[in-house]
C-alpha cells in the first residue's frame, strides 16, 4: 500500500509542476500585475515594482523566480489588501473546508441512502418520487435554492411568529464574537443544505445506477442462491461494490468544491475561497489568483489520489496494477 | 476632490466605481426625495447593532490607495480619523463646516502670492490614548501626503511649501499658490497621529487596522471577509456614542442583504440602488424605515473617447445626445423611488451651486440627429445605419461586469441608438482592467461609469483640462480619459480651481458648463440616489450625508428606549 501511495504521489508532482506553469503563463498573460499600482499617480512605484518582481524578464524566468519563492513559503503580497497571500488563502480555506466537509458528509449519507433505496425498490412510487426530486435538484440553481431556504427558514418564521431572531442564521458561520456550538450549527444548516442539494441529486443518480448494476451481477445472484440474508446481500455484497465508482465521483466533486463555492459563499457571506477568488478577480489581484489556482489544482490532485486509495481499499485488485 | 477612476485631483472612482458604489443624484433640481426626518426618538444608552456593508475595505491606510474604498470611508475612516472640515447641509447646500477639531474657522490669506492657512487646534482634542492632537500631527500628515509614495491623491498637498508647527496649538500651512479648494486639506484625508506613526512604515503599521482614533469610535476588531467592529472611544472630546458596539457585516450580495435585514440579522443597510434592491423597497419592508436621497455626489455619464472614431466628431457626439431619451432611462431605473429627472451638468448636485443646466437642450429628437449627421457628411445605408466613407456609425461601450443597473442602462441605450441609426455593442470588463490599461491608453470608444465628488467643491478640471489627457509626457497619470482638448475650457476650469472669490468661481464654472454641454465630451445621464434602510428598533437622528455617508453621526444612533 505504501508503495502504491508513494508511486501515485510521485506521478502527481510533474502534473502539478506542468499545471503551475500553465497557470502562471495564463495569469501573467491575461492580467496586468501592476493594475492596482497604475491607479496611483506614481510612475516610480511602477518602475520599482517591475524591478522587484522581474516583470521585464521572460515568462519562464519569471516562473522560476515565482516557483522558488512559492515553495519556500513566500507567496507574495496581495495587491488588493497589502497583506501576505499565504495567510490570506489559509484564512479563506478554513471556512470553505468546513462548509465543504459538512456538505460532503451529509450529501454522501443522504445520496447513499437514496441510491440503495431507489435501486432495491426500483420503479416503486418512492423510486419515482426520488428520481423526480433528483432532476429538480439538478436543475435548480444554487443561488435560487439558497434564497428559498433563507426565506423559508429565516425570514418567514421570524415575521410569522414575531421572533426576536430567526431560527436559522444565514450570514457567516457564527455570530460576531460567538463560539457557541449551537450558534455554529444554526449558521451551518442553510449553506450546507444549499450546497448539498445538487450533490445529493447528482450522486443519487450515479449511486442508483451503480447499485442496480451490482444487484444484477452474478455474485449477487450466487449469494441469493446460497441463501445469504437479503440485508447482507444489499449492504455487504452489492453496496460495497457499487461504492467504488461512487467514490471517484465524490472525490472529484470534493476537489471542485474547494474552489467552486462562489455562489454559496456569496449568498451566505462566508469568507471562503470562492469569495476570495471573486474579490481577487475583480481587483485583478494576480498575486492571489495564481496561488489560489495552484492550491485548487493541488486539491484536485490530492482528491484524485484519495479516490485512487479509496478505490484500492474497496477493490484489492487495484493494488496489483 | 472627486472620486473618478484614477488618481489626480479627482479620483476615488477607481475603486468606488469598481464596487459600484455610485451614489447618484437626480438633477440638481433638488429632486431629492428624502423623506422628512422624523423627530429624534428616545433612545437608550448601551446595546449593540449590526449593519450590513456591501463592500469591505481592502486596506485602511487612508492616505494611500485604500482611500479609494468608499465603504472604508463610511465605516471606519469617518468614525476614527478627525477632519478639519465636516460637510453639512447649510441652507440647502452641502457646505464645509469647521469641525470641533479646531476652535474657529481656519483662516486663509494671500501673502506675496502665497496662500497661508492658519489652524487653531481645540485644546480638548486628544487621540484615543489621551495624547493631545497638535500641530505636529498636521505637519506629519501633510508631509506624508506631499512626499510619500503610493499616495492616493496629492492634489493641494503638492502645493504645500511649509508647515509651521512651532506652536503645538496652531498649525500654519503655506501653499506656493492660491488654491481655491484649500478646505479639502486635512479634511478628506483627515489627520494621522504623529506620535504613533512618525518614523514607522505607515502602510505596514496600519495594514491590519489601527488602534488609535481621533473620532467618536475606535476599531475593536477586523475579521477579514467577515466583519469590522467599532466600540466607543472613551477619550473622544465630543458627543459620546450611545451604543456599546457596532458591527459591520460584509454582505456583498444585495438580495441576501435584504433578507438579512428582514430576518433581523442586520439592523441597517445602505444598498446601491440596483434594480433588485429597488424592487424590494418598492414591495415594502415591514418594520423597516427608509430614506431615499437624490442629493448625492456622483455623476453617471457616457464618456466618449474624443480622439477615437466616431466620437472625434462633435456632430456625432451631439447626435448621440439627441438620440437618447434620458428621462425614460432615469424613470426606468429609479422611477420606483420617485426619481425621474436626468442630470443636466457634469457637476454633481453636491456642488449644485457651480452647476448649470446646459445639457437640458438634449432630449430625444431624431430630426435633429438627421440634421447633425447629414451636416457631417453621413448617409443612411441599407441597414438604416449612418455611414460615412465606408465606415458605419458603430461603437462599443465599456461597462463593468456584474453591475446590473449599468447592464440595463446599456441595453436601453442600445435600443434607443439603434432607432437613431447608430449601432452600439456592449463590452463588459472589470474596473481594474479599464482604469489600468484600456481607458488611460485610449483603447476604447465609449464607457459608462460614474465619478463621485467627495467634497463640496467643483473639480471638473481633472476630467476635462487638456493637460490631464493621459500621455507618455505625464506618464499616463492624467484622468482626462475622454481625451478632450476644447478651446477656451482649460482657462475656465483652472480659474475654478484657483480663484478664491466664490462668485467668480461660480461664474467661471457656469461658463465652463456651457462649453462642455456644447462640445459634449461626455454625456451626463443621472445621479444615483442614496438609499438608507434601518430597523424600527433603531433611533437617531438617522439621515444620509451625501459626502460623509450614512454613518456620519453614528454616535447619535441608539436603540429605541
Amino acid at each position: 500500500m505504501i508503495t502504491f501511495v508513494a508511486r501515485r504521489a510521485l506521478y502527481s508532482l510533474p502534473v502539478i509542476l506542468v499545471a503551475s506553469f500553465v497557470l502562471f503563463w495564463a495569469v501573467r498573460s491575461t492580467f496586468d500585475p501592476l493594475a492596482k499600482l497604475r491607479q496611483v499617480n506614481d510612475p516610480q512605484a511602477i518602475q520599482r515594482a517591475i524591478e522587484q518582481m522581474g516583470l521585464d524578464r521572460s515568462i519562464p524566468e519569471q516562473y522560476l523566480i515565482w516557483l522558488r519563492s512559492f515553495v519556500t513559503g513566500d507567496w507574495g503580497v496581495s495587491s488588493r489588501t497589502g497583506t501576505p497571500v499565504l495567510p490570506l488563502i489559509g484564512e479563506a480555506l478554513w471556512p470553505t473546508l468546513q462548509v465543504a466537509f459538512w456538505g460532503l458528509v451529509v450529501a454522501v449519507v443522504i445520496a447513499g441512502a437514496i441510491s440503495v433505496f431507489s435501486a432495491v425498490r426500483q420503479y416503486s412510487i418512492g423510486d419515482h418520487i426520488l428520481t423526480g426530486a433528483s432532476y429538480i435538484g439538478i436543475a435548480m440553481p444554487a443561488f435560487w435554492f439558497g434564497l428559498i431556504l433563507i426565506q423559508t427558514f429565516a425570514v418567514w418564521p421570524r415575521e410569522a411568529f414575531g421572533l426576536a431572531e430567526p431560527p436559522l442564521f444565514f450570514i457567516g458561520l457564527h455570530s460576531s464574537g460567538s463560539s457557541d456550538p449551537l450558534d455554529y450549527l444554526r449558521h451551518l444548516v442553510l449553506p450546507v443544505s444549499a450546497l448539498m442539494i445538487a450533490l445529493v441529486a447528482t450522486w443519487s443518480r450515479y449511486g442508483r445506477a451503480a447499485m442496480l448494476d451490482a444487484l444484477a451481477s452474478d455474485y449477487v445472484r450466487t449469494a441469493r442462491a446460497k441463501g445469504v440474508p437479503r440485508r447482507q446481500i444489499i449492504w455487504r455484497h452489492a453496496a460495497r461494490n457499487a461504492l467504488a465508482p461512487f467514490v471517484t465521483v465524490v472525490a472529484l466533486d470534493a476537489a471542485v468544491l474547494l474552489g467552486g463555492l462562489v455562489v454559496t459563499e456569496q449568498i451566505f457571506a462566508i469568507p471562503g475561497m470562492g469569495r476570495l477568488f471573486l474579490q481577487s478577480l475583480v481587483a485583478a489581484d494576480v498575486y492571489v489568483l495564481l496561488p489560489w489556482m495552484i492550491v485548487v489544482a493541488v486539491a484536485v490532485v490530492i482528491c484524485n489520489l484519495l479516490a485512487d486509495l479509496g478505490y484500492a481499499l474497496l477493490d484489492p485488485r487495484v493494488r496489483l496494477r | 476632490m472627486r472620486i473618478s477612476p484614477r488618481s489626480a485631483s479627482t479620483r476615488k472612482a477607481a475603486l468606488a466605481a469598481a464596487v459600484s458604489m455610485t451614489l447618484l443624484v437626480g438633477a440638481l433640481t433638488a429632486c431629492s426625495t428624502s423623506e422628512p426626518q422624523p423627530p429624534a426618538q428616545d433612545i437608550q444608552d448601551g446595546g449593540e447593532i449590526t449593519i450590513g456593508a456591501e463592500a469591505e475595505p481592502d486596506c485602511v491606510d487612508w492616505i494611500s490607495i485604500c482611500a479609494g474604498s468608499i465603504w472604508g470611508n463610511y465605516i471606519l475612516m469617518a468614525e476614527t480619523i478627525p477632519p478639519v472640515f465636516n460637510t453639512r447641509l447649510v441652507d440647502g447646500e452641502w457646505t464645509p463646516v469647521a469641525s470641533s477639531l479646531v476652535t474657529e474657522e481656519p483662516e486663509a490669506v494671500i501673502e506675496a502670492g502665497k496662500q497661508v492657512i492658519t489652524y487653531s487646534i481645540n485644546p480638548d482634542a486628544v487621540w484615543s490614548d489621551g495624547t493631545p492632537i497638535t500641530s505636529a500631527d498636521f505637519a506629519y500628515s501633510a508631509l506624508q501626503i506631499r512626499d510619500g509614495v503610493d499616495i492616493f491623491d496629492k492634489t493641494g498637498y503638492n502645493l504645500i511649501e511649509s508647515v509651521d508647527a512651532s506652536d503645538p496649538q496652531t498649525a500654519v500651512v503655506t501653499l506656493s499658490t492660491a488654491y481655491a479648494a484649500w478646505r479639502t486639506l486635512f479634511s478628506q484625508f483627515g489627520l494621522l497621529p504623529s506620535h504613533i506613526l512618525e518614523g514607522q512604515d505607515r502602510a505596514a503599521a496600519m495594514v491590519d487596522g489601527y488602534e488609535f482614533s481621533g473620532g467618536p469610535w475606535k476599531l475593536d476588531s477586523w475579521v477579514r471577509g467577515t466583519s469590522m467592529t467599532l466600540v466607543p472611544n472613551e477619550n473622544y472630546w465630543g458627543e459620546k456614542p450611545h451604543l456599546d458596539k457596532v458591527t459591520f457585516l460584509f454582505l456583498p450580495d444585495t438580495t441576501a442583504a435584504f433578507q438579512a435585514l428582514k430576518s433581523g440579522e442586520v439592523d441597517a443597510l445602505y444598498p446601491t440602488p440596483q434594480a433588485d434592491a429597488i424592487s424590494q423597497i418598492d414591495a415594502g419592508l415591514p418594520g423597516i424605515s427608509s430614506q431615499v436621497d437624490a442629493n448625492s455626489g456622483s455623476v453617471e455619464a457616457i464618456w466618449f473617447n474624443n480622439q477615437a472614431f466616431p466620437f472625434d466628431s462633435k456632430a456625432v457626439r451631439q447626435a448621440v445626445a439627441y438620440s437618447i431619451d434620458r428621462q425614460a432611462i432615469v424613470s426606468r431605473l429609479f422611477g420606483d423611488l420617485g426619481i425621474d429627472e436626468p442630470l443636466q451638468s457634469m457637476n454633481s448636485p453636491l456642488v449644485g451651486a457651480f452647476a448649470g443646466d446646459d445639457f437640458s437642450r438634449y432630449s430625444l429628437d431624431l430630426d435633429k440627429v438627421t440634421e447633425l449627421m447629414e451636416g457631417d457628411g453621413w448617409t443612411r445605408n441599407g441597414d438604416d445605419i449612418w455611414e460615412k466613407d465606408g465606415e458605419t456609425a458603430s461603437f462599443t461601450i465599456l461597462i463593468w461586469a456584474g453591475n446590473k443597473r449599468r447592464e440595463l442602462t446599456a441595453q436601453v441605450l442600445q435600443s434607443q441608438l439603434k432607432d437613431a441609426g447608430i449601432e452600439m455593442s456592449i463590452q463588459a470588463t472589470t474596473p481594474a482592467e479599464a482604469y489600468s490599461t484600456l481607458v488611460p491608453n485610449g483603447d476604447y470608444q465609449a464607457g459608462l461609469w460614474s465619478i463621485i465628488d467627495t467634497f463640496p467643491t467643483p473639480s471638473l478640471s481633472a476630467s476635462f483640462v487638456s493637460t490631464n489627457i493621459p500621455t507618455e509626457a505625464n506618464d499616463f497619470s492624467g484622468i482626462n480619459f475622454v481625451r478632450a482638448d476644447i478651446p477656451g475650457l482649460d482657462d475656465l476650469l483652472i480659474k475654478v480651481d484657483t480663484e478664491l472669490d466664490t462668485d467668480a468661481r461660480i461664474a467661471a464654472s457656469l461658463a465652463a458648463d456651457e462649453i462642455i454641454a456644447d462640445y459634449v465630451p461626455a454625456f451626463p445621464l443621472q445621479t444615483v440616489p442614496n438609499v438608507l434602510l434601518w430597523s424600527d428598533k433603531l433611533g437617531g437622528p438617522i439621515e444620509i450625508n451625501a459626502v460623509e455617508g450614512p454613518f456620519w453621526n453614528l454616535e447619535a444612533w441608539g436603540l429605541v428606549g
